[in-house]
């Protein structure tokens, strides 16, 4: 390669042929960085993703690929037929309108409050952000304990104490989903109002300074200031919510394996029935292409919004 | 932090007593709120200490009247919690290297190697940033099941290696060190895996410190993967999919239980309440580029 640019005389030329010119050594390095990547990718990432298109057609044999058979849309006509495909479904549009009446708001008003305070800034910040490091799994498993109707529960105890009725808060129809997205808020918000907080970093202050020239009340300036400027980080963050809501599985997994009846039936907790407990793992390829195709469909609307958006 | 002349209040009418009570009512709402969210750990810790006709006590009681310490030591060897943490030690360092070593090469190379195709590679890399892992878990299952990585710990360090987030976050990090650097370098005869290790890795350490944190404290979280790749092997297993384990099989006293769960909920709360600053930055990393 050296000696055939040393052969080259005229500086123009050589500069002529560089640029169609290939340094194969260089290629062959830069190569050599990107292997190990490449090879995690098309192992654990684009084969099952391209591979669970092909399992969604197919009979299939966990251990000997070549064992599996073909079958047509059959999966996909199970899936349809399947009960609990319109029940998990439903569940996961009914958890997503519950979490936004409860938990879109908490972080975006504590966000507010946070910025607002002149002292404890840090304690508050480090003290909601808490909940969002430990594992939850271990989580879960302490608020199952919260929630317990035997008469340890936390819950119960504190609502007995405030006059009312001890209720069997995971196993009522209409009270086990909002248990769960309590467990969901206390474990996110803190990270989601971090969020919130770096955006309102970036809000003039003088435009607080003239609403209260102007008379202003607090109230109106959040809402007329304030939220205007939270605004497009309100809409990415509701679409990273219902991207979480959607995968919802740990929660009905460990407390309420789907219960009571089919209140806590979700889209991934059924997928990990049909793969894992049942060992059909064609259905459950049928099941993972259409939340694929769910969840894409949300993810390219998050990565349009953070393009487009100027804060972010 | 930030030098403060106003908050939406201004220092003025902090002065007046309309300004001080709304301001009073504010941290009022924050410091109920840090009560509800710091109780289920107190919870946790308290129950902890009952004993096992206590926990069962109807009546609201956050402090026992006699704390049993020795709970803690009873349930530090009945879950062996040295070895769960020793596993998922383990698991997440392993998991850490594979994640930040294949982010950091394939990021140096697409930024600074120009290799051929490089585009579609990231675009590769960054596709499957559309779609979760949730998404995929049974092919992937099924992928490393017939590579016979289930019940070690290669099942779960190999998959670990991908994370796409990393790599984007790296190259633009790579994109924004002055190419005059390496190209000094270059003329002075180093080669690529010199500059790398000389030149990119050293500048690139606060970056990669947050990374490594937050990384550490996910991959520390994580409960389905390892769940499914170590149903088999117990002995492997980190310690939230033991507890879960003990906790579906057999009926341990609520109080060891609670006095477990907290003492497995310790190392990550420690490296949040130590390590924030990085935490909170790693965070808007990922809130503003994501």
């Amino acid at each position: 390669m050296n000696v055939f640019k040393a052969q080259v005389p005229a500086a123009e030329a050589s500069s002529r042929v560089r640029r169609w010119q290939i340094n194969w050594q260089q290629q062959i390095t830069a190569y050599a960085f990107l292997l190990p990547a490449i090879l995690a990718f098309a192992a654990f990432a684009w084969w099952p993703i391209f591979n669970s298109i092909l399992m969604s057609f197919q009979q299939v044999n966990l251990v000997d690929a070549s064992k599996s058979s073909w079958v047509g849309f059959k999966n996909f006509e199970r899936m349809f037929l399947d009960p609990t495909f319109a029940a998990s479904w439903r569940n996961s549009f009914e958890f997503a309108i519950l979490s936004i009446i409860i938990g879109f708001f908490i972080p975006v008003l504590v966000g507010i409050l946070v910025n607002e305070m002149r002292w404890a800034k840090g304690f508050f910040r480090v003290v909601y952000f808490l909940p969002s490091v430990i594992p939850p799994l271990i989580a879960i498993l302490v608020w199952r304990l919260i929630y317990s109707p035997q008469p340890g529960g936390l819950l119960n105890q504190i609502v007995i104490g405030l006059g009312g009725r001890s209720q069997d808060w995971l196993f009522n129809t209409s009270l086990t989903k909002p248990s769960m997205l309590i467990i969901m808020t206390w474990g996110g918000f803190g990270a989601t109002m971090l969020i919130y907080l770096a955006t309102l970093q970036d809000l003039p202050i003088e435009l607080y300074e003239a609403a209260e020239i102007d008379g202003a009340s607090v109230w109106q300036r959040i809402w007329h200031i304030t939220l205007p400027h939270l605004r497009s980080t309100m809409l990415v963050m509701m679409i990273v919510q219902v991207l979480g809501i959607v995968q919802i599985f740990l929660e009905p997994f460990v407390l309420t394996k789907g219960g009571p009846g089919q209140a806590t039936m979700t889209p991934v907790f059924t997928l990990y029935r049909k793969g894992f407990l049942n060992g059909d793992y064609g259905l459950a390829a049928a099941w993972s292409v259409l939340l694929m195709i769910v969840l894409g469909f949300l993810s390219i609307i998050y990565l349009r919004l953070t393009r487009s958006t100027p804060n972010n | 932090m930030e030098s403060w002349n106003r908050g939406i209040l201004s220092n003025l009418e902090l002065q007046t007593w309309r300004g001080r009570l709304i301001y009073l009512g504010m941290v009022l709402v924050l410091v109920l709120l840090a009560l509800v969210v710091i109780l289920p750990f107190l919870y946790a810790f308290s129950s902890g200490l009952k004993s096992n006709r206590d926990i069962y006590s109807p009546a609201f009681q956050l402090w026992p009247d006699v704390p049993l310490w020795q709970n803690y030591t009873q349930a530090w060897n009945y879950f062996s919690l040295p070895r769960l943490f020793g596993n998922t030690l383990i698991l997440v360092i392993g998991g850490l290297a594979a994640q930040i070593g294949t982010s950091l090469l394939a990021a140096y190379s697409l930024s600074k190697l120009k290799p051929i195709g490089g585009q579609f590679i990231l675009l590769g890399f960054l596709v499957t940033l559309m779609i979760p892992g949730m998404a995929y878990i049974i092919p992937l299952y099924v992928t490393v099941a017939r590579l016979d990585l289930l019940g070690s710990f290669w099942g779960l360090w190999l998959p670990y290696g991908v994370n796409a987030f990393m790599i984007f976050i790296l190259k633009n990090f790579f994109d924004g060190l002055p190419s005059e650097i390496f190209d000094a370098a270059r003329v002075d005869g180093a080669s690529a895996l010199q500059m790398f290790t000389r030149i990119a890795l050293p500048l690139s350490r606060p970056i990669i410190i947050v990374l490594a944190i937050l990384t550490f404290v996910n991959l520390w979280k994580d409960f389905l993967w390892p769940y499914l790749v170590l149903l088999e092997v117990p002995e492997l297993q980190p310690v939230s999919v033991f507890l879960f384990t003990v906790e579906q099989r057999s009926t341990t006293p609520p109080n060891i239980q609670m006095a477990g769960y907290f003492m497995a909920m310790l190392p990550p709360l420690l490296i949040a309440v130590f390590l924030q600053r990085y935490m909170q930055r790693g965070l808007s990393i990922g809130a503003v580029k994501g």
